[in-house]
């Protein structure tokens, strides 16, 4: 266990603007709800109209809320 | 007026790239693309981190100017001046050699990012002139021009037929324009993932990936803009994001924000959390990475001039064509 500053620069210390913590937690933390919600459109994206994967998102956005609102 | 006076104006959220002096109601229907705000953008993204962030995303002009080079190349004649439209920090203009070419002139709308580079990158003699490419004949005079060239800048053009016909006019006669343009199927990857995740979140959507030319159009809007021994073809730069939001990172950094008018300044980060999540699913590698297509449409184009070689008439040839196969 070496705690570099490069390790803990790098990942979101540095560049920690909100859009940057929303693109880590989108494409990082909740990658499994991120991946549901996606397969759940692809499944359905011929036909897409509003709230189709509203079930899916829910979970998706209370992933988001939950990690960026811990610092 | 008492009553309207002590009212505060709207606090803005966010900072509008443009002051946007065009009326939306009013401006005609070939004016989809802001230039103010298009020119704000450039400066600004030729200008962050001293000029750094814009060069580490100078790859797709990169690659897009070394093959239109080996198109400049293969014209066998040797050009005093080239003008060259759009030109950015030169990605083209660097390439070209002495022994071919004496001068270029180096026109983009935006100062920053002309001036990006230093001059002693450049193997031959440079000029530069901050000028909006939709007003070239304003300060190019007519049939003046050996070559134009223009390496993916027209697609930020309102009236590009109009353009075409003025790039013609400032040439010489038997001049010729060659130009890399950014085609329809440009960033559809972007374009679908926004579009599904827009429907689905908010129920409709805007535009945030600009129209694009069509390669079937571009040979009619040429010869229709006068140019003669048209070659139009059309390729494919691919590049792979580790994410959506890098693509969207450099896209910000090559200066190519969307610049629609009347576009939304403002993506609900649902959306655009969402827009990332469909992206991955829809268009992702099995590495596990994302794609983004950028469809380049090259063109030649020359003006036409009495000592040209032409199709000959109609039903004048004297050979069988069956006879020269059999």
């Amino acid at each position: 266990m070496q705690p570099t500053a490069l390790a803990a620069g790098s990942s979101s210390t540095v560049v920690a603007t909100p859009l940057r913590r929303l693109a880590v937690a989108s494409t990082t933390t909740c990658a499994k709800e991120a991946s549901d919600y996606g397969q759940c459109i692809v499944a359905t994206y011929a036909d897409v109209h509003k709230d189709t994967c509203k079930a899916e998102f829910d979970k998706f956005g209370a992933c988001l809320r939950q990690t960026l609102k811990r610092r | 007026m008492l009553a309207t006076r002590s009212r505060l104006p709207p606090l803005r959220s966010l900072a509008s790239l443009s002051p946007s002096q065009i009326n939306t109601a009013t401006r005609s229907p070939l004016q989809v693309f802001d230039r103010h705000a298009k020119c704000l953008q450039k400066d600004r993204a030729a200008a962050r981190d001293g000029g750094n962030r814009s060069r580490t995303v100078d790859y797709v002009r990169d690659d897009v100017a070394n093959r239109m080079i080996e198109r400049f190349r293969d014209i066998k004649r040797n050009f005093s001046s080239v003008l060259d439209l759009g030109s950015g920090s030169g990605h083209f203009a660097k390439l070209l050699e002495s022994d071919q070419t004496k001068k270029v002139t180096m026109l983009d709308l935006s100062k920053l990012s002309l001036e990006r580079d230093p001059d002693a990158e450049f193997e031959v003699q440079v000029e530069r002139l901050v000028l909006d490419e939709e007003k070239l004949l304003d300060m190019i005079p007519r049939n003046s021009q050996e070559a134009i060239v223009s390496c993916l800048s027209l697609h930020w053009v309102n009236d590009l037929p109009g353009v075409l016909v003025q790039i013609k006019e400032a040439l010489k006669p038997d001049g010729v324009f060659m130009g890399a343009i950014l085609g329809g199927d440009t960033l559809f990857e972007l374009r679908t993932s926004l579009q599904l995740a827009e429907v689905e979140r908010e129920g409709g959507i805007s535009p945030h990936v600009s129209p694009m030319a069509d390669p079937r159009d571009m040979s009619n809007l040429m010869s229709r803009a006068g140019f003669t021994l048209l070659t139009v073809d059309v390729d494919e730069v691919s590049v792979r994001y580790p994410t959506m939001w890098e693509l969207l990172d450099d896209l910000r950094d090559m200066g190519e924000n969307n610049a629609i008018i009347g576009r939304r300044h403002l993506l609900h980060r649902d959306t655009l959390a969402a827009a990332s999540a469909i992206y991955k699913e829809l268009h992702g590698q099995e590495d596990g990475t994302v794609p983004a297509t950028f469809q380049v449409i090259y063109l030649i184009g020359w003006k036409p001039a009495p000592q040209q070689p032409k199709p000959l008439e109609r039903g004048s040839g004297k050979t069988s064509l069956k006879d020269a196969l059999e």
